[in-house]
């Protein structure tokens, strides 16, 4: 250790002691950073991503084996959604919506196979990555943001009940495929398991290389 | 996942106070610093399974909540013209808190450093990073660490060497 060492360790050292001087405000409690965590993934559109915690979610895709496309599902409910253009498949409907969008939607419970969805969309002129288990980006984030992309709708999409436990409903997802600019795809990433189900969206560039994980990433990227 | 609930609440404990100092000395507000971390800390949460693997865990909460702010910037950025004038406004707010002598010129001097400065300086000091892991945190060169620490503590000691010698001459 030299003398400029023992001088910047003095000064550093006077830094800390003025900073450990500072009040700070107390810790909040865990589970409300939990909550923020919560809450912070049902209402991401920026790097899109909607999931809902425990047993009551419900926007949920099973992964236990790839549907056959176009097979006819089971109809009840929302799943006779029919369009003159839309395909319907087990586990999902793509469907052209007004305004030359897309519409996507994911139904509970059921199997979507992500090669039949991601051969869905491209009927629809949307060039999409879908993945089961896993999420995918490239380490550029290509312009526009996702939020320009893709929208969800249903105005009762999001509800905290009395419990404090935020569920997702499974509302349409709606993809504005024009603004994808020549050479990005949407990288579509959807999971099931027994704590979580989670679906997260993002732009990738095309051909470039991807960077998978079990987890959305929403750690620090750039432009984030 | 019970056992990662228990890491994480143990890793929360013992980081959100570090933490909060790290960001309030490289942002210069508490306020925003205190806000920065929990956020940060919610998407540790949420990305935990990945987090609780990293090298340095606490660099990675301390950067995703410098991006949060640097986000906040962009948007005021787009909102106010008159940034100039807001950012002083912040700056004044910055680190309210009853301190005198020493201290208050020390922490002057921390937040008038360019930014890249004070971030070198908060993680060497408050996480304790080595120069490495500093650089791999902030995406820059080791030697471009070196350069803005070593930049940074000439300024901060010809600051406490002024100080000290006004204090001696009351």
């Amino acid at each position: 250790m030299n003398d400029n060492d023992v001088h910047d360790s003095a000064v550093l050292s006077a830094v800390r002691d003025s900073i450990s001087r500072l009040p700070t405000p107390p810790a909040p409690q865990v589970e409300a950073i939990k909550a923020r965590g919560r809450a912070r993934r049902l209402r991401r559109v920026g790097g899109l991503s909607v999931a809902a915690a425990g047993a009551c979610a419900a926007l949920v895709v099973g992964l236990t084996g790839g549907a056959p496309a176009a097979r006819p599902a089971p109809q009840a409910g929302p799943r006779s959604v029919h369009h003159a253009t839309a395909v319907h498949l087990v586990a999902f409907t793509v469907a052209a919506g007004p305004d030359g969008t897309t519409t996507l939607t994911l139904y509970p419970g059921q199997v979507a196979d992500p090669s039949a969805v991601r051969q869905a969309l491209a009927e629809h002129g949307i060039p999409a990555l879908v993945t089961a288990g896993e999420f995918c980006r490239t380490a550029v984030q290509p312009d526009p943001g996702v939020g320009d992309v893709v929208t969800l709708s249903g105005p009762r999409q999001i509800q905290i009940p009395a419990s404090g436990q935020p569920t997702a409903r499974p509302g349409p997802i709606v993809i504005n495929g024009s603004n994808i600019p020549s050479g990005v795809e949407l990288s579509i990433g959807y999971r099931q398991d027994s704590q979580e189900n989670e679906i997260s969206f993002s732009l990738i560039v095309a051909n470039a290389p991807l960077t998978c994980t079990s987890i959305p990433d929403h750690g620090p990227h750039t432009g984030d | 996942m019970s056992r990662e609930k228990t890491e994480f609440a143990e890793f929360f404990q013992a980081s959100w106070e570090p933490c909060l100092r790290t960001v309030m000395a490289s942002t210069g507000s508490v306020q925003l610093a205190e806000d920065q971390v929990a956020e940060a800390f919610a998407r540790a949460w949420l990305s935990w399974r990945k987090v609780r693997h990293h090298p340095a865990p606490r660099a990675w909460v301390v950067r995703t909540a410098l991006n949060v702010g640097a986000s906040w910037w962009r948007r005021r950025l787009r909102e106010l013209p008159l940034l100039g004038h807001d950012a002083e406004a912040l700056s004044d707010e910055a680190l309210n808190y009853e301190a005198g002598g020493l201290d208050a010129a020390l922490l002057a001097a921390l937040r008038h450093l360019p930014d890249r400065q004070r971030e070198v300086i908060a993680l060497r000091v408050f996480l304790d990073l080595d120069i490495d892991t500093i650089s791999a945190q902030l995406g820059i060169a080791p030697g471009t660490v070196r350069a803005h620490l070593s930049r940074g503590v000439t300024t901060l000691r010809q600051e406490l060497s002024l100080t000290q010698a006004m204090e001696a001459d009351r």
